[in-house]
């Protein structure tokens, strides 16, 4: 039974002190992880050093630590822009909603397929689900405008089951995108985010499972009793980590599906550097430090309830 | 705290790295070394040989002979922005052509990125090609040391070809702020007589189906276009197939949203500047207008919104996107639309494969106008256009810039040019009694085939080249310009259209004037597609496109124009139009001093 | 899951559930596959006919031509090596990488535990944009080399995390045995705590391969003028990225040219992008679709 708790090892604190004997019994580690340091630094840090270009006039000729200072300027430009709150409202809205459909229904479809008993049948359907992670955003968005058209399948559907009488236009009323992008991301993402889940929920000890089927247990307390708690602190840090993502909600879909009428409710803020930081580097600059920004306090917030809750957090 | 740490570390390792000179060792040497030698007689020649067909003759004649053994031969490498077909090794002409000239182009073509972020990546990595087209990254190469000058070669009789291409004061344009010139533009320049047939720009098109059935009416304004249009509609709904008519529609997407928006220019008469008008009547100096805001506009918007509430427009033209669009298109289905030719041009092959050709689904341009017989119209642009704004480059990345700027100038050489569009005498054209070039089918067959383009044909198509007629003045520099090739490829019904009005090419039914040249500041749109957001201008230019994007779909869909117009025009009017127009005006004065 | 040995009977829920669940799933599957076989129809499609837009699953005039013009891509054989080579080279060491890093953090006495683990969380959020990142290449001498494709990405937090997280779960005691044995700290991770962990190891691989496979960005911007280094999805990628160019103004050329790949080729450029790397998946669709007992490994 402990197998799905020990998730919690973390948080299990072990104050050690920095000795010589334990430094001695640990040198392999240390020095590999000394390597990994030295890796992340040059690979990862030393390129945040381009950091300074948010505060700059950046022009390559000049370089990153050349330029003209400018101070404050383009995040002044950033929060001075009336569209650009509306714009974090977006992407912060999206990158909410998307999480939770998404993790939702991968968490479900994982568990409804490790209830399959077939096997051929359970290596089939998880094959199809992952195909559509393969396919581009054009070639989605493409099928989900016909879906969604005036004379397409939805509508076609809702008017004939009665629910509507006259066609709606989907990608004319703003209040329809965000649904529409959660419900785009959901089909296209589903299969892919269950392997995850799938390949954690076959680590949990049949004998388990056995064991409650002996005791009368139903197949509901089944997944109650062993299979969530068995995924729990594999869904937690990809929760947590997910979270430090709601503000990267994309532009791809929200590109291609929102046009004109549907601008106030679908640029994201990677739109708006797409749109604005073309060869403004110091724009885009300072846009990404305003993400790292928010990725990092939203990280922090959660892995401290996760720590309060004794779940596996990120560190 | 730890992570403060080693932010502080790696910012100072990074420090020990420095900033960064883009590519700047070689560019002062090789310009030096062009300007070796010919001084004295450059200047004479050079004064000279603007672009007139008859003059320059003999220095083109002068020029060949020579042909380069195989150890001879230099390889260099061409970088262009913009999707486009590769060419096989070993492909015939292109041997033909390093043969003749010494040098084989590897074009690479990246479509994947703007280009402007593309050459910062480039100059960041310092990797660059030996010939780049820098697209809206021109600038930045030149700014970053990157590019080798034209100035000296083009002193230099040696190239007199590249030095033809424009006239003295059209090089002007092309220098930039450091004094020197790093780049011409090869595409629109025509040498002689003009030949060009096609009218590859914008226009409100019409099915020529529909200018039949209503025995070819003169159609000059809005309103008879779209009285046109619901008038067919409302005779045959449908298409022989069941296929719906839309009588009108407009693509909104993405930077093709132009269908919709820069109308109101060409209405009022103006030719394309892009951006914005220059008037020229009823001032004291050119002056910048923009063309978003005037009577014409908001009347070309009532327009739509009227036969938009009238079910004449179609109903779900701001949420296609480019497939849905073509795919309607192609369909047959669509009576009209305002677009640029060569934005739909590929429905051709289905129309032919599907015999819509021969039912008249083919469109026919109409230059429509702001008012009933206002003369002023310049849908159809009868002078050069040279942006200005970028071109080929030689880049300092190039070991020998005087072979890169021979081969350049071999390029316009007739018999090399006739060998990169016309392709071999004998296999891919043959010449009649007169010295006129021909095709058979056969032949056009080929050249119409991917795979024996990728084999055989090398244009270059992005080095030097002329339009308009050979020196030989009685061909046309390229195939699609000559007379046999165009009525040969013409469908019954559009030769009957051409017939009744008496035209005798696509501009024609344009009725523009015949305005052989534009004002030496055209076209402004050179200096807007260059700005950035790091200039208020440009801010403010972004932000105007922005609220267009998102405004004109919803003025005409209104169900209360007036009030949403309004609402439009204080959208507007927020993004600070007037910065960009005064940064506009600015460009437009500088370029007059130039011309003086 | 346990065939066989259901030694209580189906109740009526039971039942309910599964004929619930297969009806679901089956959808699920119709739902997913159905842009999938349409792409596929429209790959085989003739050009004239793609353009209209309404094939449904069923291609007309069918046609060859649009794999043929992939195929015959200049590039598409130098590009699938160089694919290939680093999707096994790259997944490979990438996986490596990555679980003796996620070894050393999951250990409970580790001395810098939590701090190399926020160092690694870090860079998951943060990063200095592309120019940086161009110039650090320049100056490691990675520009205009395969290797600019395997040393970048070698260790990646995600994967790092969800190892880490596999590998706490994993009960205490082989290792406590294993260690009281005089086996040393690479000794655990290579036999004890490695092969409890082929269900995260295969789907950490997948994860990394497919990002190789997929990857044409890094080809773009480090190996744009090497013709050699090139990568198939760069290939690809070209055909497919004419149509979302998203400025117009990009080239000299006033405008004069469309040069938008027909719908069909792109079908085609899909499908050859997805079809080798589905093949691997069966390969490591068996580590977590049928189960693996914990307590069947023994050392």
């Amino acid at each position: 039974m402990k197998v799905a708790n020990n998730g919690g090892a973390g948080s299990v604190v072990l104050k050690k002190r920095i000795t010589k004997t334990e430094l001695r019994r640990q040198s392999v580690l240390l020095i590999i992880a000394g390597l990994y340091v030295i890796y992340g630094i040059v690979f990862y840090y030393l390129p945040l050093a381009g950091w300074t270009m948010a505060f700059e006039n950046f022009k390559l000729k000049d370089g990153i630590f050349g330029s003209e200072k400018v101070g404050f300027k383009w995040f002044k430009t950033l929060f001075e822009d009336k569209t650009f709150l509306r714009i974090i409202r977006n992407t912060l809205a999206m990158g909410v909603i998307n999480l939770i459909s998404t993790t939702v229904t991968a968490i479900g479809f994982a568990i409804l397929l490790s209830e399959v008993r077939n096997v051929m049948g359970k290596k089939i359907v998880q094959t199809i689900s992952y195909l559509p992670h393969f396919l581009s955003w054009i070639v989605v968005t493409s099928i989900v405008k016909d879906a969604f058209a005036t004379k397409g399948m939805i509508n076609e559907l809702l008017t004939s089951l009665g629910i509507i009488k006259t066609p709606i236009s989907f990608f004319m009323h703003t209040q329809y995108f965000w649904p529409i992008v959660a419900i785009s991301n959901v089909w296209k993402e589903t299969g892919w985010n269950a392997i995850i889940y799938l390949a954690t929920i076959t680590a949990i000890d049949p004998s388990l499972y056995e064991a409650a089927a002996m005791d009368g247990a139903g197949r509901w307390q089944r997944i109650k009793h062993i299979t969530i708690p068995g995924i729990r602190s594999t869904i937690i840090i990809l929760l947590i980590m997910n979270i430090g993502n709601v503000i990267n909600a994309g532009f791809e879909v929200q590109y291609l599906l929102g046009l004109g009428v549907l601008k106030p409710v679908s640029e994201t803020i990677d739109i708006y550097v797409l749109n604005y930081g073309m060869k403004n580097y110091s724009l885009g600059t300072a846009a990404g430090i305003f993400k790292t920004f928010v990725s990092m306090t939203l990280i922090l917030l959660f892995n401290f309830i996760a720590k309060k809750t004794g779940d596996e957090r990120l560190f | 705290m730890k992570s403060k740490k080693i932010f502080a570390v790696a910012l100072a390792c990074m420090m020990t790295v420095g900033s960064f000179a883009g590519c700047k060792k070689k560019s002062d040497s090789s310009s030096t070394t062009a300007s070796s030698g010919s001084d004295t007689t450059a200047s004479q020649t050079a004064s000279d040989s603007a672009a007139d067909p008859t003059e320059t003759e003999g220095s083109t004649a002068a020029t060949e002979a020579s042909t380069y053994g195989a150890d001879e031969i230099s390889d260099y490498t061409f970088l262009a922005f913009m999707a486009n077909k590769e060419i096989n090794d070993g492909n015939d002409i292109q041997e033909e052509l390093a043969k003749r000239t010494g040098v084989r182009i590897k074009e690479t073509w990246n479509a994947n990125q703007d280009a402007a972020e593309a050459v910062g990546t480039m100059i960041a990595s310092g990797d660059l090609p030996d010939f780049i087209d820098g697209g809206n990254g021109c600038k930045m190469l030149a700014e970053n040391d990157c590019l080798v000058a034209w100035d000296d070669y083009l002193k230099d009789p040696a190239y007199a070809n590249l030095k033809e291409m424009f006239s003295d004061k059209q090089w002007e344009l092309f220098r930039q702020a450091d004094g020197h010139i790093y780049w011409a533009n090869v595409f629109g320049k025509t040498y002689g007589e003009p030949k060009t047939r096609t009218h590859n720009d914008e226009a409100f098109w019409v099915q020529v189906r529909v200018l039949e059935d209503a025995n070819y009416p003169v159609i000059e304004t809005l309103d008879e276009y779209f009285a046109l249009l619901e008038n067919y509609a409302k005779k045959y709904p449908k298409n022989e197939d069941g296929t719906e008519v839309i009588p009108y529609t407009a693509l909104c997407e993405g930077w093709r949203y132009f269908c919709i928006e820069n109308a109101p220019e060409f209405l009022d008469g103006y030719p394309n500047d892009g951006s914005v008008i220059v008037q020229l009547e009823g001032v004291d100096k050119p002056t910048i207008v923009d063309y978003n805001t005037t009577p014409t506009a908001k009347m070309y918007f009532k327009k739509l919104n009227e036969v938009y509430n009238a079910g004449i427009m179609d109903p779900e033209f701001a949420t296609m996107d480019y497939d849905g669009y073509i795919a309607k298109l192609a369909s047959g289905a669509v009576l009209g639309m305002c677009d640029q030719n060569w934005d739909f041009a590929q429905i051709n092959n289905t129309f032919i494969e599907k015999g819509f050709d021969k039912k008249g689904y083919n469109y026919v341009p109409l230059g429509l106008v702001a008012q009933k017989g206002q003369t002023k119209n310049q849908w159809h642009a009868y002078a050069d256009v040279p942006n200005v704004s970028s071109g080929i480059c030689v880049t300092t990345k190039c070991d020998d810039p005087d072979k890169a700027f021979k081969f350049l100038n071999t390029c316009l050489d007739q018999d090399i040019h006739d060998l990169r569009f016309w392709g071999i005498e004998g296999t891919d054209y043959l010449v009649d009694d007169n010295g006129l070039y021909y095709r058979t089918e056969e032949m056009r067959q080929n050249w119409q085939s991917d795979a024996y383009l990728a084999k055989h044909v090398c244009t270059y198509s992005y080095f030097p080249q002329w339009g308009g007629t050979s020196r030989d003045g009685k061909n046309a520099m390229k195939p699609g310009d000559q007379e046999s090739e165009f009525f040969a490829t013409l469908s019954d019904p559009l030769k009957k259209a051409f017939d009744a009005y008496g035209y005798t090419a696509y501009g024609d039914f344009l009725r523009s004037e015949h305005i052989t040249e534009l004002g030496f500041w055209y076209p402004m749109y050179s200096h807007s597609n260059d700005m950035d957001t790091t200039t208020d201008y440009g801010m403010a230019w972004a932000r105007m496109g922005d609220c267009k994007h998102e405004w004109l779909p919803k003025v005409v869909i209104s169900k209360d124009f007036e009030s949403d117009w309004e609402k439009y025009q204080k959208a507007y009017k927020d993004c600070k139009p007037e910065v960009f127009l005064e940064e506009m005006q600015k460009e437009l004065d500088r370029r007059i001093e130039l011309s003086k | 899951m346990f065939k066989g040995k259901t030694k209580h009977k189906m109740s009526r829920w039971d039942w309910a559930f599964v004929i619930c669940n297969t009806i679901f799933l089956i959808l699920f599957c119709i739902v997913t596959l159905y842009p999938v076989l349409n792409t596929l129809a429209y790959s085989f499609t003739d050009s004239s006919e793609a353009i209209l837009k309404n094939i449904h699953l069923i291609p007309r005039k069918p046609t060859l031509a649009a794999y043929k013009q992939v195929f015959e891509m200049k590039g598409f054989q130098r590009g699938l090596i160089i694919t290939v080579s680093r999707t096994v080279l790259g997944s490979f060491l990438s996986l490596f990488a990555n679980a003796l890093l996620a070894f050393i953090v999951s250990r409970k006495n580790f001395l810098f535990k939590k701090s190399l683990s926020l160092f690694w969380v870090i860079t998951m959020y943060a990063s200095g944009g592309l120019i940086p990142s161009v110039i650090l290449m320049r100056y490691l001498h990675l520009t205009g080399t395969f290797w600019v494709y395997i040393f970048p990405g070698l260790v990646s937090a995600f994967n790092l995390l969800v190892l880490r997280t596999y590998m706490n779960s994993l009960p205490d005691s082989y290792e406590e045995s294993a260690q009281l044995d005089g086996a040393g700290h690479l000794t655990v991770f290579t036999r004890i705590i490695s092969p409890l962990c082929k269900p995260v190891y295969a789907t950490v691989f997948l994860f990394v391969a497919v990002g190789h496979w997929n990857s044409w960005f890094d080809a773009m911007v480090y190996n744009r003028l090497k013709e050699k280094n090139t990568t198939l999805q760069y290939e690809l990628q070209k055909l497919l990225s004419s149509l979302t160019q998203l400025n117009p103004t990009t080239t000299s050329e006033g405008k004069t040219e469309n040069m938008t790949t027909e719908i069909q080729v792109r079908a085609a450029a899909t499908i050859a992008t997805m079809l080798p790397i589905i093949c691997l998946y069966p390969f490591l669709q068996r580590y977590f679709v049928t189960g693996l007992t914990i307590g069947g490994v023994k050392e």
